[in-house]
């Protein structure tokens, strides 16, 4: 009875999106505030890549929001996986190859990472992309050598002040009388790497945050998991 | 200084992110900050409202003038529940402490810029982002006991919340598809040539569904009932009290100044009546006072829901009263179902324990019910007077359901009432007896006294009451206060 009325409602919805996707013009979207943010992003953030621009600029507090969501969502994880029995388990070591690779990716992996987040506002990329490949960086030695630990009071420390940092640099517009977030600092020069004022420190305080909040929440999914 | 309003959504979320480390170095700053910064919210807000606040107001973030950047709409409706939000805030907050304490209060603070954020926010996207956050923040919280049934409830309740937070999303991408804009301002402005067809109406359905499934609507409320039955009772006081309200704001706003389709208002009056029905019956059936207040707040809601179903407005003062009322009365019954848990038989006798907390609840009742004197006659007069002024038998049904449903909770309050002050069985020592005590007396008291001063102070309440609704219903007001410039709206 029960997965009869699901297919129904599945099948309900089905058809709903089908009749709405019917009644919708593809392919000419109306670029209302589009065109005015393509104008005028460059003069006004300063930031060649204009995702970036509207990601810490036109809609900066909803990046905000959206790190406070994934921090959310990472302390709702440590609340739940925090109550379960540690247990230092005999796992295996991952083999010769597995582990050098490790080694030998790392450097590389965190490069690539602080390289997307220093360019977020010149190339695609940016803070959250950056700081994921951050946190892979630190999976693969996890993941080699299951037994090794990572520091979590560094890390916590990373992530803590990462995510202050991101709302203190918003608080230091208001202090200079701007409003809340406002873009600071422009200089002149469009499509350096040092241009877009504070839009590049943003991005970093979201990858820090990104990267810290990810690795040491693998790490606690390892040290919690369930003894064989 | 109106521009310190972002600080009450800024400094808690920087209080929850620093939160963890603070309480590595010093645990006394670390458990007195987030109070602090919830006392300065408080603050902020009665300062504003205090130095002769009576034009609305729009904040924009970044420095970026709406439709381009986002901004904060403050009017008296906003600036209420934000301040709700940040003394809620305070009188919930979680005081215990252990080692989860930081974690748990991260989580409340987060929940605190969240709500604040859906209060004050005028961006249809922001909304979301705010909504989505109040939920994960939910999560945490409500798993937060540690006890099974508490994960089931909190696993089905994010199943829920996910389906909202998709089907929401659907909309807005669609209000978007149509429009190219997410201001809530340019959107009413381009409404009435835009989204006044079927696709609009799609969308707002899609997002009723979705917001609704935190405002307790009728068919997506099956998680309330588990979830207040087994978090700890100051999160279900603030869920039931307040994030519901701020949903049913939301709600409200798109209604008043996004869709004006009269099909929108018949699918809210029918959820909202099927609501009253569910959720009152299933509360006189319930065996337990967390869970009877609980479905009992599904109820409570469709009522509002049914008021803002009332078409041109109408309703404006009836959804206020109502909410408000019930913002007050649920969370000083959950504040005194704390110490009242488990089965409704072992009550007998609690009047003679904690005379204070029987009265209290006699009092919340009479008033849940509508009797004269209290704030509660007067919410549900307003609601009944402009349901019998209309014509349309769907309305008539609404006030139909709605006098029964109002016997049907006279019913089942008053039978706890009548058990509290029953004898207890013979075999019961006095020491089994539940009491109602300490802290979450003292808050209940609190809300008691609250409502005490509403019922004396009823002609200025409701004044202000009408003021406030006048102000919210006003598009015009609306649009000009956040894009002066393009008033006139030619797209």
């Amino acid at each position: 009875m029960g997965s009869l009325t699901g297919l129904l409602f599945a099948g309900g919805l089905g058809f709903m999106l089908l009749a709405v996707a019917s009644g919708l013009d593809f392919g000419a979207p109306p670029m209302l505030i589009g065109s005015e943010i393509q104008a005028h992003a460059p003069q006004q953030t300063g930031a060649a890549n204009i995702v970036t621009s509207v990601v810490l600029g036109y809609r900066a507090i909803d990046t905000l929001g959206e790190l406070s969501i994934l921090f959310a969502s990472a302390v709702s994880a440590g609340l739940v996986l925090g109550r379960r029995h540690t247990t230092a388990g005999t796992q295996t070591k991952g083999g010769f190859i597995l582990q050098s690779g490790g080694s030998l990716l790392f450097p590389l992996m965190m490069t690539i990472g602080f390289y997307i987040i220093f360019h977020g506002h010149l190339t695609p990329g940016g803070g959250f992309q950056g700081g994921v490949i951050l946190a892979a960086a630190f999976f693969l030695p996890l993941l080699a050598r299951p037994g090794a630990r990572l520091h979590h009071k560094s890390l916590s420390l990373i992530e803590g002040f990462a995510g202050a940092s991101f709302i203190l640099i918003g608080l230091f517009a208001m202090l200079e009388g701007k409003a809340f977030l406002q873009p600071m600092l422009i200089q002149d020069t469009l499509g350096q790497l040092v241009s877009a004022g504070t839009l590049p420190l943003l991005y970093l305080a979201v990858g820090l945050k990104v990267g810290a909040e990810l690795a040491s929440l693998l790490s606690r999914l390892i040290q919690t998991e369930a003894p064989q | 200084m109106s521009t310190n309003l972002v600080l009450t959504i800024a400094l808690p979320l920087l209080g929850a992110f620093l939160l963890p480390v603070l309480m590595r170095s010093s645990v006394a700053i670390a458990l007195w900050s987030g109070p602090a910064i919830l006392v300065y919210g408080c603050w902020t807000v009665a300062e504003l409202w205090l130095s002769g606040f009576a034009q609305p107001l729009s904040i924009a973030i970044g420095g970026f003038a709406p439709p381009l950047g986002i901004n904060l709409y403050v009017d008296s409706l906003a600036l209420l529940f934000a301040f709700a939000v940040q003394l809620l805030g305070l009188v919930f907050w979680p005081f215990t402490l252990d080692q989860e304490s930081a974690r748990r209060q991260s989580l409340m603070l987060l929940l605190v810029a969240a709500s604040t954020g859906l209060a004050l926010s005028g961006d249809l996207f922001n909304l979301y982002v705010f909504y989505e956050l109040a939920a994960v923040a939910t999560f945490g919280l409500a798993s937060a006991s540690g006890s099974g049934a508490a994960y089931v409830a909190t696993l089905r309740y994010l199943i829920l919340s996910g389906i909202g937070s998709v089907l929401t999303l659907f909309g807005i991408a669609l209000i978007y598809s149509q429009t190219g804009t997410l201001n809530l301002a340019h959107l009413a402005q381009l409404a009435p040539a835009q989204l006044n067809n079927s696709l609009g109406l799609t969308a707002f359905l899609a997002i009723l569904i979705g917001i609704g499934v935190k405002a307790e609507l009728f068919p997506v409320n099956t998680w309330v009932p588990e979830i207040y039955a087994t978090a700890s009772t100051r999160l279900s006081a603030f869920l039931a009290g307040l994030l519901s309200k701020l949903a049913l704001l939301i709600i409200l706003r798109l209604l008043l100044l996004i869709f004006h389709q009269p099909e929108a208002a018949q699918v809210i009056l029918i959820l909202g009546i099927l609501g009253v029905i569910s959720g009152e019956l299933a509360a006189w059936r319930a065996k337990e006072m967390k869970r009877m207040l609980a479905f009992s707040s599904i109820g409570q809601l469709g009522m509002i829901f049914i008021a803002m179903a009332l078409p041109d407005g109408k309703g404006m003062l009836a959804v206020l009263a109502l909410a408000l009322h019930h913002l007050i009365i649920k969370s000083g019954l959950f504040m005194l179902a704390e110490d009242w848990g488990g089965a409704l038989e072992r009550l007998r006798g609690s009047a003679k324990a904690s005379p204070l907390g029987a009265v209290l609840f006699v009092l919340f009742s009479l008033s849940l019910v509508g009797m004269p004197p209290l704030p509660g006659f007067w919410a549900k007069f307003v609601l009944i007077t402009e349901l019998a002024a209309q014509v349309e038998p769907l309305y008539l049904l609404g006030l139909t359901v709605f006098l029964l449903a109002t016997v049907v909770e006279a019913s089942y309050l008053f039978r706890i009432a009548a058990t509290l002050y029953s004898n207890p069985a013979p075999d019961t020592l006095s020491e089994e007896i539940p009491k109602s005590k300490g802290l979450s007396l003292a808050t209940a008291s609190l809300f008691g006294a609250g409502m005490i001063a509403v019922a004396l102070l009823i002609a200025p309440v409701g004044d202000g009451l009408q003021a406030i609704a006048a102000q919210a219903q006003d598009v015009d007001l609306y649009i000009t206060t956040v894009s002066p410039a393009v008033s006139g709206g030619s797209q």
